[in-house]
């Protein structure tokens, strides 16, 4: 597997979210080495569930859909292990904690290494509970991507100082979505982030335009786009690898502008 | 990470109760004369129903190898175990024929004996206890102090159960536990206890004793990192009005004044009569202000979000009780309020509706996921993310991320704390068993709490078995759920393979969840409680029973424990003593029940 570190040594980053299964397997078998070759810096695969309650309208309805169309952890892993030896930029997982304590955390962290699943987020385990997987991840070399939100304040030096692969800054309160604009102190959040790691610093949760992504990556190394990406996947169904590409080449455009 | 056999299965509920709690491997035992052999055929049938991801493990003495090897080539048995005499030489032959790992099994005697078995060519040893002639499986423990350095991995078995367990692996470090007749009741193998013995070794290795708000290994705190110092405000707040004063005092002051406690204990004579058994009691929380419950908790919690300065509550509801609640408390200390209740709820409990929207609250109908009370759970959660600094989420049950649950079982806790000076005061002595219904678990962890204690008390909780716990149609989680993480808590929940929580139904919406407080989830490992699946039937007519017996119309959620407890009486003594907790009234149900009877209500 890609070491995630790799996403961030091309200028800032575009990191690129899918459901993985919607609206079927074969979309995102196609879409996921699409994204990389449009720029792609790193790509997150969400597994779907059930009851997804960090996220807002558009991927509940993306996991929905996937979970109708028959999509299984075991099949995603399947998905991965035929497309991870097509790209060159990191996959990620972003799951609940159910999918992988139900999959048996040993079995789920052996079929990540195997199948090249660099790093898991994780909306539903903070700080406090990382000791769940700590150590089955460190074994296998899975990356546990740690979140920071806009009400961590003093928790984020705290967080910051235990991460890997990149820390996830969520720009706002709330769930996932598109939003007309981000009034939090980003910087101020990055800058605590950087004075108390190395590893590299995301922005992600609202960001849809190429503005704001470029204003979210002047402020960290990188912008994270999830709902508008989906919204895509929605509207095109099948069809919609040439309209996420053109997106996602625009988007990492605006990255790299900034 | 020790992994875990467990052997000795029979019977094909002992293939399902392992599929739900998923220990490492399962043993069949082919050895004669052991109490627990089975065919060939039957092994056949268990392994064609098990996990794929649960290694089958044959128990084999002194057998014929050509079994053996069928049994393996056949796939029945994933790992063979041998516990006769087998020396080197049928070692050898065996491993010829067959690829599959053979286990060694020694009935210890000292360490000479053990360094022997581990210069066999098997792949791993089992360390059992000696017993004159027998082949292993004697129940027994042995001096773990004589084992040797060990070339194999080993097996750990002879006398292990959730009681000494975790000893026992720190102890000797084994590479795997094998647990037999610890796990069984009266000669069978206890779905409870293996669920006991995997929670405790899975979750050794971490120590919960210095984390916060787990019982057991249940509980913590799974929730996104911008909730994370919400609900950490709220445990300090907690922390420092649990103790003063000034708090009760005022808590005090509106369980008295305002809800009417302390609700009654009555004695239900004629019910008693009736089932020609155990004395009844009920503890009528139907006679509290808003006719639940629900309110007791409530007022602690809005209480308590005023003095944190929060302006506004936010709540799920099901039933719309912990709703009208809700909005009850946040009218009387002037908070904004706004509940989230499935949409198909608000179509079962209009009236309900209406109630919040009179008491000045904002309902929102959730049209998301299966419509019904988990998808008000997510939605609210979802709600105080986008809102949190001035806002407290009021959650309902004993459920959730720490520290709601504690928060929730402590404000309810009044129950029990009044059934048993009641009790006292009219029977001169404890009841013998408690029964209330459970959905999340809030008005059973209040009536059982103050009782843990009392281990003479049984402790028995309904659960909603909607059309049967043999079909998809219930929401039972103690009788058809597996351990999980949702809703920010490692509980049992009803769920598929792959961790999907499962549409559950009961016709009462308060029950109709699919997980269940932490706190029961232990009390259920541990055996302190009992839970028992009620049907939808059950309870509808325990509904009618108890309006047409008692004049009493109960909540259709505290019917399914009405309905237990028509079926316990009877086999209690004349001197027993049954208490059984109404937790709410029934009006809000009387227009689906007439529904469920095929009678049309205009309204």
């Amino acid at each position: 597997m890609i070491k995630i570190q790799n996403a961030f040594e091309h200028g800032k980053a575009f990191i690129a979210f899918v459901t993985g299964g919607d609206p079927t397997l074969e979309v995102t078998e196609q879409l996921i080495p699409a994204m990389a070759e449009a720029g792609a810096d790193l790509i997150e695969i969400g597994v779907p569930f059930s009851d997804p309650i960090a996220e807002g309208v558009v991927i509940q309805d993306a996991n929905g859909r996937a979970l109708s169309a028959g999509c299984t952890t075991d099949k995603l892993f399947d998905l991965v292990a035929r497309v991870a030896p097509k790209v060159n930029v990191p996959l990620v997982f972003l799951t609940y904690l159910n999918p992988i304590f139900t999959y048996g955390k040993e079995k789920f962290m052996r079929r990540c290494a195997e199948s090249g699943i660099s790093g898991l987020i994780i909306p539903d385990m903070p700080f406090e509970e990382k000791d769940e997987l700590k150590s089955v991840c460190a074994g296998y070399g899975v990356d546990i991507i740690s979140m920071i939100a806009p009400t961590s304040h003093e928790r984020i030096s705290m967080i910051a100082r235990e991460a890997s692969g990149f820390v996830y800054c969520v720009s706002s309160l709330g769930v996932t979505g598109v939003r007309g604009k981000i009034t939090t102190d980003v910087a101020g959040m990055v800058q605590l982030v950087k004075a108390a790691s190395g590893v590299p610093a995301a922005v992600g949760f609202g960001i849809a335009e190429p503005e704001q992504a470029k204003a979210m990556a002047s402020l960290s190394d990188g912008a994270i786009v999830g709902s508008a990406i989906v919204k895509l996947v929605a509207r095109y169904g099948k069809d919609c690898a040439g309209p996420v590409c053109d997106y996602i080449r625009s988007m990492k455009q605006a990255v790299l502008e900034a | 990470m020790v992994k875990i056999k467990i052997c000795g299965l029979t019977r094909p509920e002992d293939v399902e109760a392992v599929n739900r709690y998923k220990p490492d491997y399962v043993g069949f035992v082919f050895a004669e004369g052991s109490p627990r052999r089975v065919t060939p055929e039957q092994a056949a049938a268990m392994k064609a129903a098990l996990d794929p991801d649960i290694a089958a493990v044959g128990v084999f003495v002194n057998a014929p190898m050509e079994t053996i090897v069928s049994l393996c080539r056949s796939g029945v048995i994933d790992m063979v175990q041998l516990h006769g005499d087998e020396g080197e030489d049928y070692l050898n032959a065996l491993k010829q024929s067959v690829a599959n790992p053979v286990i060694r099994a020694v009935r210890v005697q000292s360490a000479e004996q053990i360094a022997a078995a581990d210069r066999l060519p098997c792949d791993a040893l089992l360390l059992d206890a000696c017993s004159g002639e027998a082949y292993g499986g004697t129940g027994k423990t042995f001096d773990r102090s004589v084992i040797p350095a060990l070339r194999h991995p080993f097996f750990l078995a002879g006398g292990l159960d959730a009681g000494n367990i975790l000893q026992a692996i720190r102890d000797c470090r084994p590479a795997c536990v094998d647990v037999s007749s610890g796990v069984e009741t009266d000669g069978v193998k206890d779905p409870r206890k293996i669920l006991a013995v995997v929670e405790l070794v899975r979750n050794s290795e971490i120590n919960f004793d210095t984390k916060k708000g787990r019982f057991g290994t249940f509980g913590g705190q799974y929730i996104p990192e911008t909730l994370m110092p919400a609900v950490q405000e709220l445990e300090q707040a907690y922390r420092h009005y649990r103790n003063d004063p000034a708090f009760q005092k005022e808590l005090n002051d509106l369980l008295a004044n305002y809800a009417g406690r302390p609700s009654l204990l009555y004695y239900a004579e004629k019910m008693t009569r009736d089932l020609g058994g155990a004395k009844i009691y009920l503890k009528r929380e139907d006679l509290n202000h808003t006719g639940s419950h629900k309110i007791n908790n409530v007022l602690g919690q809005v209480l308590l979000a005023k003095k944190m300065g929060k302006k506004r509550v936010i709540a799920e509801t099901g039933a719309g009780q912990h709703g009208v609640a809700t909005a009850t408390a946040a009218a009387l200390m002037g908070l904004e309020c706004e509940i989230f209740m499935g949409k198909e709820d608000t179509d079962r409990q209009a009236l309900n509706v209406f109630r919040m929207e009179l008491l000045g609250a904002k309902v929102h109908p959730v049209t998301s996921g299966t419509m019904t009370l988990k998808d008000a759970v997510n939605e609210t959660m979802r709600e105080w993310t986008r809102r949190v600094d001035d806002t407290l989420y009021v959650l309902g049950s004993v459920m959730g991320p720490h520290p709601f649950p504690t928060i929730v079982r402590d404000f309810q806790k009044i129950i029990g704390t009044e059934i048993r000076q009641q009790i006292l005061k009219a029977e001169g002595r404890l009841p013998d068993a408690l029964i209330a219904c459970v959905g999340g678990g809030s008005n059973a962890m209040g009536t059982f709490y103050e009782f843990i204690g009392d281990k003479e008390v049984r402790l028995i909780g309904c659960e909603a078995a909607g059309h049967g716990i043999d079909t998809p149609k219930n929401a039972a989680t103690i009788a058809t759920g597996s351990v999980g993480v949702f809703h920010g808590m490692k509980s049992l929940f009803c769920q598929d393979h792959y961790g999907q929580i499962a549409p559950v139904y009961s016709i009462s919406a308060g029950l109709d969840y699919p997980g269940i407080g932490p706190e029961h989830a232990l009390l259920y490992a541990t055996g302190r409680a009992r839970y028992v699946p009620v049907t939808d039937n059950e309870a509808v007519d325990a509904f009618e029973y108890l309006s047409r017996t008692e004049g009493i119309i109960p909540a259709v959620e505290s019917a399914h424990a009405v309905a237990y407890a028509r079926k316990l009486a009877p086999t209690m003594g004349k001197n027993q003593i049954i208490v059984i907790t109404v937790s709410g009234r029934g009006d809000k149900d009387v227009a689906a029940i007439a529904r469920y009877r095929g009678v049309n209500i205009h309204d």
